[in-house]
């Protein structure tokens, strides 16, 4: 018998069970068990008198089949140990997170001011990012998005005018490029206009209509909520409507029976034969949403038109351009056309207003967390200096660097996961507020919300920024040396300075990104308020701008639409508390016109098939008077019949051509194919923002009579309000009783609604300038806070020897100016540069105004005294003898 | 002996336990002892004693460490836990009875005629 014998050593257990450490043994343990007991047998067989060779065969024998349980083994094993290091490793990190959460919660002021911090940052970029991923990212709810384009033309060269001049193609182009184009999936024409409703009972109203292909529904994959889309066989007939959801839902109260019903728009009857879900729309450019659609007349060459497509998978953008521009060109020559236009695909996302506010608000969020980041980050440090015995004691009872680090790093990110869900809640009260506060004119804003993405993207936030603080926490507390630490006095004065050295650099860089942001910040303010008190250069007081829209079917001549303008104003100045009232082709804040082919004399004529834009308006003699315009040099229109060759321009047009030198008696002329009568100048009149108050009113604009050939408006100033107003819509149906009340636009009202847009944008910049200052000031007041404190006993020594309060005083104001001029000056190089970004952004003021960087620099050092003063009275108010006696 | 070896394989693992309640050994050790109890009669396919050994092991009945032999040789030492002290005490019971029950049967003649 064999007696069962205990292990009498296991040294070399030990060891082996370092090796396994790096990798599985299991192959070599089962071999090792098994060659054992073949070893033992044998051994035994040939003590019992066999041969070495009749042992072996005798032995193999007794085991059987050796592979198959020798494999058996190894699986069990393998599986087995695989097992037990995913436990451990689970129940490693279980320990971590729940003591992580011990350790935050005994120190809950701490633990509060940490995540309140990261909640901040995260929640101001999650807010921020919800609005960029609805409006930027899918700025249209079509299926395959990302291949959509905005069909427009670019003349090809000669625009005078100083903006961007894009083009909508022309109806027959657009309907050449549909039949043509092969790189395309599908082109959609469509076009707006504002219709008169008349129902049936009650008032009338002007409806938002949109003229489409019937492609249009597969286009966007929209299917009606009742009723049908528009088929092939529609657009020869043509009478037919949709209604869009909204305008079913508010006027004919969801009711299935509209179906069928006729429908009077300006005049003309359709039969409404479907209603299309709120998500059958055109792209954002079109901000209102559609009331009616009507099957689109191809044939009709009088209609503004627009295009977007969708390219075939693959297909790269320059090669679809280049087949559209082939296909205009040979409809042009076909038609004799000179004027060259290069065919645009512009991505949806471009065409978003507040495109570039929402990289600058992005860009300024990304910032606040940088900052909120280097604020948790010394927060850690402050602490990790405070638990440097309780680190020490830990590692000196067996935890490794690793399983410290590791530690430290677990508590970091149970941080960052309480600032993520706070940063949720922050951000979604956010998006709330920032849509509750935006002008009317950013409608699009609303369709901003927290998706699957918005969310994802703050849990990656959240993890991000919780391994960036908390791996500097962790390399500076790995770094300590047991030995060190555990000494009874407080740090060795090597390691303190290294520290706060690292701190230093946290809050220097916090100012500095604090300094440009507050830079930015100051020059938005400075632009906006420029606008606000502004001189638009001429009285916008009680003006008023009625938009007149006369259907071509019964105003087909020139003659008959300048006797109803004529009618109309004689009327209009006949209405009690009406001052004045006059047509021009815009009324302010409109934008101007663009005519083409504009030729100075003295000058070659615009090359054939070029086009030398500039901006226009046709206003009738007594304009410039009523709207208080000056005339500068020479007089107004005495000539304002067809044949007229009367022309005035605006001092930027005089400045631009002929350096501001005596302009009246030139002559010019729009050069259409080389022919066009002279004109001669015979005044010029002051730059006004006539195009809204973010316009440029020094760009050249040329002043024709009025003829009222587009839509033009009646603009009337009135002392007595509404009611004077009123009558005068009346007028319109009064003298044409086919035509509806006309709108009205209050231009005062109006352009301070043109400058909405950046009052926005600079009050949520400057929200979150605000954000990032408190936050740094917090950074500030923390370091020196932990500085007094780790100093106190030096102070009450300097005091116990005769320092005066005030050179303590004068000490720790210093560390804190040092720091804070530091992060200033670095700020201020860096806001130059920044503001390169938003130089498109500010109207009058130069991205370098020296007023706007003294003003960030001053309230930057303003806040940073603040930050200074709580540390400083501390710090005086150390009782030597109580400090000395502390440790 | 084949088939008393298939009649092994399920009792195998009370014999592995009730070897190792007496003391820790190493695979060989365990081969010896049944041998050696019941006389050469259930005779091991020792091959297989080692898939039960790491099986039971697995199911925490039993521990491994690795140790020195009498031999002076490095070898795997197997011992009983708790879990697998419960598991025989249950075992050995159920065992008892079910080989009484057999043994009854094999046993008693029919009472009639």
């Amino acid at each position: 018998m064999a007696e069962p014998h205990a292990p009498n050593a296991s040294r070399a257990a030990t060891w082996r069970r370092y090796l396994r450490f790096w990798g599985p043994r299991a192959e070599a343990d089962v071999d090792d068990e098994l060659r054992f007991h073949i070893e033992m047998r044998v051994r035994d067989y040939i003590a019992g008198g066999m041969t070495e060779d009749e042992a072996r065969a005798a032995t193999a024998r007794r085991l059987g089949d050796l592979a198959t349980n020798r494999a058996e083994c190894l699986t069990i094993t393998t599986r087995r140990e695989r097992r037990m290091t995913r436990a451990q490793l689970i129940d490693a990190l279980g320990q971590d997170a729940h003591f992580a959460f011990r350790t935050l919660g005994r120190q809950k002021g701490w633990t509060a001011v940490a995540i309140l911090t990261l909640a901040l940052g995260i929640g101001a970029n999650t807010a921020v990012f919800s609005v960029v991923n609805s409006l930027l990212l899918h700025p249209l709810p079509y299926p395959h998005a990302d291949r959509v384009s905005i069909l427009f033309q670019e003349p090809t060269q000669g625009n005078q005018t100083g903006m961007t001049v894009m083009v909508s193609p022309r109806p027959e182009l657009v309907q050449a490029w549909r039949e043509n184009a092969h790189l395309f999936e599908s082109i959609e024409g469509f076009a707006h206009s504002d219709m008169t409703l008349v129902p049936a009972r009650g008032e009338a109203a002007t409806v938002h209509a949109a003229s489409i292909n019937p492609s249009l529904a597969r286009f966007t994959d929209q299917h009606p909520l009742i009723g049908r889309s528009f088929s092939d066989a529609d657009v020869k007939d043509g009478h037919v409507a949709l209604l869009g959801e909204g305008i079913w839902r508010s006027r004919f109260g969801s009711s299935p029976t509209v179906l069928g019903t006729p429908l009077m728009l300006d005049g003309t009857s359709y039969t409404v034969v479907g209603v299309m879900p709120s998500a059958f729309r055109l792209p954002a450019l079109f901000q209102q949403s559609t009331d009616v659609w009507l099957p689109l007349d191809v044939h009709n060459d009088k209609i503004g038109m627009s295009a977007m497509a969708r390219l075939r998978p693959g297909v790269n953008s320059g090669a679809a351009q280049r087949e559209l521009d082939s296909i205009t060109a040979r409809l042009d020559v076909k038609k004799g056309s000179r004027i060259g236009f290069r065919t645009k695909l512009v991505p949806p996302s471009r065409m978003v207003s507040f495109r570039d506010s929402l990289l600058l608000l992005t860009g300024a969020v990304a910032l606040v967390l940088l900052i909120a980041c280097a604020n948790v980050a010394h927060l850690l440090l402050a602490r990790a200096a405070t638990r440097q015995r309780e680190l020490a004691i830990r590692a000196a009872l067996g935890a490794g660097t690793g399983r410290l680090v590791r530690q430290l790093l677990t508590e970091s990110l149970v941080l960052a996961g309480a600032g993520c869900v706070g940063g949720v809640a922050v951000g979604w009260l956010g998006l709330k507020t920032l849509i509750a506060l935006r002008p009317s004119s950013l409608s699009n804003l609303d369709a901003a919300q927290m998706d699957t993405t918005t969310l994802l993207v703050a849990i990656g936030l959240g993890v991000v920024t919780g391994l960036l603080f908390g791996v500097v926490g962790a390399i500076q507390s790995a770094r300590h040396s047991t030995h060190e630490a555990l000494k009874a006095s407080a740090l060795s004065s090597s390691q303190s300075r290294r520290q706060h050295r690292l701190r230093g650099l946290l809050v220097v860089s916090e100012i500095a990104l604090s300094t440009t942001l507050l830079v930015g910040a100051s020059l938005l303010v400075r632009s906006v308020l420029r606008l606000q008190t502004m001189d638009p250069g001429f009285d916008p007081k009680g003006l008023y701008g009625v938009s007149i829209v006369l259907p071509e079917k019964s105003y087909e001549s020139t003659a008959a639409k300048q006797s109803f303008y004529a009618e109309l104003v004689t009327r209009a100045r006949a209405v009690h508390g009406v001052e004045s009232a006059m047509m021009a082709e815009g009324a302010p804040p409109s934008r101007n016109f663009l005519i083409g082919a504009l030729q100075l004399e003295g000058e070659a004529p615009p090359k054939a098939g070029t086009t030398a834009f500039i901006s226009y308006n046709g206003v009738q003699p007594d304009y410039f008077r009523q709207m208080g315009i000056r005339v500068l040099q020479g007089r107004t229109f005495s000539d304002t019949t067809e044949k007229s060759t009367e022309v005035m321009v605006n001092e930027g047009f005089v400045r631009k051509f002929w350096h501001g030198e005596n302009a009246v008696g030139r002559r010019l002329r729009i050069a259409f194919n080389n022919k066009g009568d002279w004109s001669t100048i015979v005044g010029v009149v002051a730059d006004a923002y006539t195009s809204g108050l973010t316009s440029q009113a020094s760009d050249p604009l040329l002043y024709m009579p009025f003829h009222g050939q587009f839509q033009p408006a009646l603009i009337v100033r009135t002392t007595a309000g509404t009611n004077a107003i009123a009558t005068v819509r009346s007028l319109v149906p009064a003298i044409d009783r086919h035509l509806p009340s006309p709108s009205v636009t209050n231009v005062e009202d109006a352009m301070l609604e043109s400058i909405a847009s950046p009052r926005f944008t600079m009050l949520l910049l400057a929200l979150f300038t605000v954000l990032a200052l408190v936050l740094a000031a917090v950074g500030l007041y923390g370091v020196l806070a932990y500085a007094v404190a780790q100093r106190t006993r030096e102070i009450g020594i300097r005091i116990a020897l005769g320092a005066t309060r005030r050179t303590i005083a004068r000490a720790i104001i210093g560390q804190g100016a040092v720091l804070a001029l530091c992060g200033v000056a670095i700020g201020l190089g860096g806001a130059y540069w920044a503001t390169k970004f938003i130089a498109s952004m500010l109207y009058g003021v130069p991205r370098g105004d020296p007023l706007s960087f003294v003003a960030g620099a001053l309230l930057l050092f303003a806040t940073a005294l603040l930050a200074c003063l709580v540390p400083m009275r501390r710090a005086v108010a150390v009782d030597p003898l109580i400090a000395m006696r502390a440790e | 002996m084949n088939e008393s070896v298939d009649f092994l394989k399920g009792t195998l693992d009370l014999m592995i336990l009730k070897t190792l309640s007496w003391a820790p050994t190493h695979g060989y050790g365990i081969a010896r002892w049944i041998e050696h109890c019941t006389g050469d009669v259930l005779q091991v396919e020792e091959g297989s004693l080692y898939p039960a050994l790491h099986k039971l092991e697995e199911r925490g009945l039993i521990a491994a460490e690795w140790g020195i032999s009498e031999h002076n040789r490095r070898a795997k030492f197997y011992r009983l836990t708790t879990a697998g002290k419960k598991q025989l005490l249950a075992a050995h019971d159920s065992w008892a009875r079910f080989a009484d029950a057999v043994f009854k049967v094999l046993r008693t003649a029919p009472a009639s005629h």
